[in-house]
């Protein structure tokens, strides 16, 4: 008999997306064989994640500062505040990230609009962004959502309500895979796709 | 193109087989309910994804099991290539060489097919669902990335309608009328140049087969686009005038619950010189205009594509008068392409039939190959 506490860390780990229990096992064997001090540090991490890290409260981006601070994204002076990005998810703020192709400020939408899934811009931080712009320091926006059905139909809806209070927006250009997601795109591509992002 | 070899596993009736067609014509004989259709369905599936007749992909999997498999060998473009399709629940899996496919055009590179049903035959006739299914399998035929852009309209399609449904508010309901228009007006496109290819060459081809007085006319009927020159317009045109009728349309579609207009409305326009072929053509001019229209698609998908497509072809001798039928015969002899063809009267396709034919007893879901009625 594998001993109970193999077990449960066997269960745990098969629970994350892409895992399955063959592979959940050989993961557990392997922090079992490690050094104890490997474990300790790879729970202590898993334990910060939950408890240190919050969502920006203005743009929705992952940070681990104070509960009502700004991240590193919105506090970093050498950014340009007057141009926003507005993205699905996390995952894609890093690819846009990584391709050092863009200066401005991030917005997270948290999902895409989907009326087959229920999902509306009530359960989006849609009104966030909209509150975001009243100041009128940002000056440009750029609709980064992926370029599926849902992804080009909710900068469609952006640029609804985006247009009337005078910012300018703009949406990557295609040479994106039509049907792909932007979290796998290459950095040339999205690189060249942030260079010819065209007006909505 | 030639498939070398075709295996089935699971498929429907037919348990586990391996076959090898002819590089020319391959009968498949037997009475009915015996899997000669299995084995084009198979065929048809393995080379477009799309399943011939079932409506749902769990049906093309053997009462009882877990998954369905075909599997062809392939000469395409002189190098051999093992291309596959699993069915698993609703799930189809694509193999190339043993690993799934990245893409598509990885998939498709190469593979072409047009298959000829009893189905078919019925469409001039029938109902503008049929005529549309019939025109977008010769679309995709075609143009393989139309699968992904049908596809996308579809979803956006089926948003629309539940954003209607919800009575989800204006905005929203912009946001995929415009959607809609974009992804719509790419279907239009693919159509209407499908139409540009393939309507002289069936309209040729329909004067081989009848030598009648009254010309054939195959058109594009895209339905509640008022004031637009369809032939003429360019992309962001036609969206713009499908997003004109989607937004003139909104307060009674949200009253149905449903988009009524584009090209899920859309119909193929057939006609025997004026007259409307659906309410005026006798059954044997709306089976000559069905015949002449898979002739001038095996005609454009060779040209389009250098080599000629594989063809299947489904009991269709039964259906034809003998005259059409002979025809039919003949076209095959004289093109040479690779065939498989379906009877269960093995004199009606006798004609066809050559000395490296290859003939399938089929009964029971097994077959039986000889290479002599
Ligand atoms: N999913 C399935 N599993 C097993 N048998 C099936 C399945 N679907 C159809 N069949 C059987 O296949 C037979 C029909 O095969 P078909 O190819 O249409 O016959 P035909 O030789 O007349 O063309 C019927 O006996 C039917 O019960
Ligand atoms: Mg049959
Ligand atoms: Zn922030």
């Amino acid at each position: 008999m594998t001993p109970d506490a193999i077990n449960r860390l066997v269960a745990q780990l098969a629970k994350l997306p892409g895992i399955g229990e063959k592979t959940a096992q050989r993961l557990a064997f392997h922090v079992l064989r490690s050094s104890p001090e490997y474990a300790r540090s790879l729970a202590a991490a898993l334990v910060d994640v939950v408890d240190k890290v919050r969502l920006c409260s203005r743009c929705f981006s992952l940070h681990d500062g104070a509960a009502e601070a700004l991240c590193g994204f919105c506090t970093d002076p050498r950014r340009d505040e007057r141009l926003v990005c507005v993205v699905e998810g996390i995952a894609d703020e890093l690819a846009v990230e990584r391709t050092r192709e863009f200066r401005g400020r991030y917005h997270v939408l948290h999902g895409v609009l989907s009326p087959l899934e229920g999902i509306g811009p009530e359960q989006l931080r849609i009104k966030e962004l909209l509150q975001r712009l009243g100041d009128g320091v940002v000056t440009e926006v750029v609709v980064a959502t992926n370029p599926d059905v849902e992804g080009e139909a909710t900068a469609l809806y952006l640029t609804r309500l985006l247009k009337p209070l005078g910012v300018k927006v703009s949406r990557l250009a295609q040479g994106l895979p039509m049907g792909g997601d932007l979290e796998f795109a290459d950095q040339a591509t999205l690189a060249r796709a942030f260079a010819t992002r065209r007006d909505l | 193109m030639k498939l070398l070899s075709v295996r089935y596993e699971r498929f429907r009736n037919l348990g586990a087989l391996t076959l090898t067609p002819s590089a020319k014509t391959t009968i498949a004989v037997g009475p009915n309910g015996q899997g000669k259709t299995n084995l084009l369905e198979g065929l048809y599936f393995l080379s477009t994804l799309k399943p011939l007749r079932a409506s749902r992909l769990a049906e093309l999997i053997q009462f009882g099991q877990a998954d369905a498999v075909v599997q062809g060998r392939f000469l395409l473009q002189g190098a051999e290539r093992d291309i596959a399709v699993r069915v698993e629940g609703k799930t189809r899996t694509a193999l190339v060489d043993g690993k799934a496919a990245s893409s598509l055009s990885s998939y498709f590179g190469g593979v072409s097919v047009v298959a000829f049903t009893p189905d078919d035959l019925a469409v001039v006739k029938g109902g503008p669902d049929g005529r549309r299914a019939f025109l977008d399998r010769a679309v995709f035929n075609r143009f393989p990335g139309y699968l992904t852009e049908s596809r996308d309209y579809a979803r956006a399609l089926k948003g629309r309608n539940r954003l209607l449904k919800d009575g989800a508010s204006a905005a929203q309901v912009g946001a995929w009328d415009e959607a809609l228009a974009r992804f719509g007006a790419k279907l239009f496109v693919r159509r209407r140049a499908l139409l540009d290819e393939v309507a002289p060459k069936a309209q040729a081809a329909f004067e081989r087969i009848t030598r009648l007085q009254a010309p054939a006319r195959f058109g594009y009927g895209a339905s509640g686009l008022s004031g637009l020159d369809f032939q003429g317009a360019d992309e962001a045109a036609l969206a713009q005038a499908l997003h004109d009728a989607l937004v003139a349309r909104t307060p009674k579609d949200r009253e149905r619950g449903f988009t009524s207009v584009g090209p899920h409305t859309d119909d193929l326009e057939l006609f025997l010189g004026d007259a409307a072929a659906r309410a005026y053509a006798s059954q044997g001019q709306a089976r000559a205009l069905v015949l002449a229209w898979k002739v001038a698609e095996i005609e454009n998908l060779a040209q389009a594509n250098g080599f000629l497509p594989l063809l299947l072809l489904d009991d269709v001798s039964s259906e034809l008068d003998p005259e059409r039928n002979a025809f039919l015969m003949q076209y095959l002899v004289d093109l040479g392409a690779q065939a498989l063809l379906s009877t269960t009267d093995a004199a009606l396709v006798q004609r066809a039939a050559g000395p490296d034919t290859v003939w399938w007893q089929v009964e029971a879901g097994q077959v039986r190959a000889s290479d002599g009625a």
